[in-house]
């Protein structure tokens, strides 16, 4: 019993990590793509973002993210946890908001219900488990 | 070209690029040998794909390009049908029609 409310308490510290992880990459990936320069041309792009410090910030930000998703994932279905997640539509809106002053219409509202809801309902379907490949 | 239109394509793109690189992972997993090819091939993509949204993000705000990101869902799916013949349910259908809705209303 315990060792089970223990795994239940590890998935939900796992899931906020992950919403928090998922927010904070987005907000910074912004923030790095608005330092380099507006250029279309690709080279002198790749040559800042290779002086850009930020990146690497980012990249160990995304190595976080990728072992606290398995870690997740050990402990519950992936059908349970992308739902949840995709919370990070939401929080990721607000602090956008108020970090870059973004505007949230009711149009994009909408739509970020919209794919909210679509994310839920592809969870939804069943998962086909291939038995004779695993062996 | 204006640049809310080149960073919604931008979108389009990373995410089509998604839906490769996915399959490819997929195919490793399958695969008896060479099984580091298809992952090479993915990683590369994703590379690909980081660029893309970067670009994405230069001229979209991040509360338009991130839920748009969503679309790769859709192309996920629609590769994983035609390039693995995955079966893809009905529920799964409007769950994508939903997504492709929703990142329309945030792109107009």
């Amino acid at each position: 019993m315990e060792s089970r409310s223990k795994s239940k308490h590890r998935l939900a510290v796992g899931l906020a990590l992950a919403i928090t992880l998922d927010t904070a990459g987005q907000l910074l990936w912004k923030f790095t793509a608005d330092t380099l320069p507006s250029s279309a041309a690709l080279w002198p792009t790749v040559h800042a973002v290779l002086g850009q410090p930020l990146v690497l910030v980012l990249i160990a930000l995304f190595g976080c993210q990728l072992i606290n998703w398995l870690k997740v994932l050990e402990y519950a279905d992936l059908s349970y946890a992308q739902p949840i997640t995709s919370l990070s539509y939401v929080t990721v809106c607000a602090f956008s908001a108020f970090m870059f002053g973004e505007r949230i219409e009711l149009a994009k509202a909408a739509g970020i219900l919209c794919i909210f809801c679509g994310v839920w309902l592809i969870s939804q379907s069943k998962p086909r488990i291939d038995a004779q490949r695993s062996t | 070209m204006s640049a809310t239109l080149a960073g919604v394509l931008l979108i389009v793109l990373s995410s089509a690029i998604e839906g490769l690189a996915q399959v490819c992972l997929k195919q490793s997993a399958g695969a008896s040998s060479r099984k580091y090819r298809w992952i090479l091939l993915g990683v590369l993509l994703f590379i690909c794909e980081a660029v893309s949204y970067t670009g994405a993000l230069q001229r979209l705000d991040v509360s338009t390009a991130y839920p748009m990101g969503a679309l790769s869902f859709v192309s996920v799916t629609l590769f994983a049908r035609w390039m693995l013949n995955e079966p893809v349910d009905s529920r799964r259908w409007s769950g994508l029609i939903l997504i492709i809705f929703g990142a329309i209303l945030i792109a107009t």
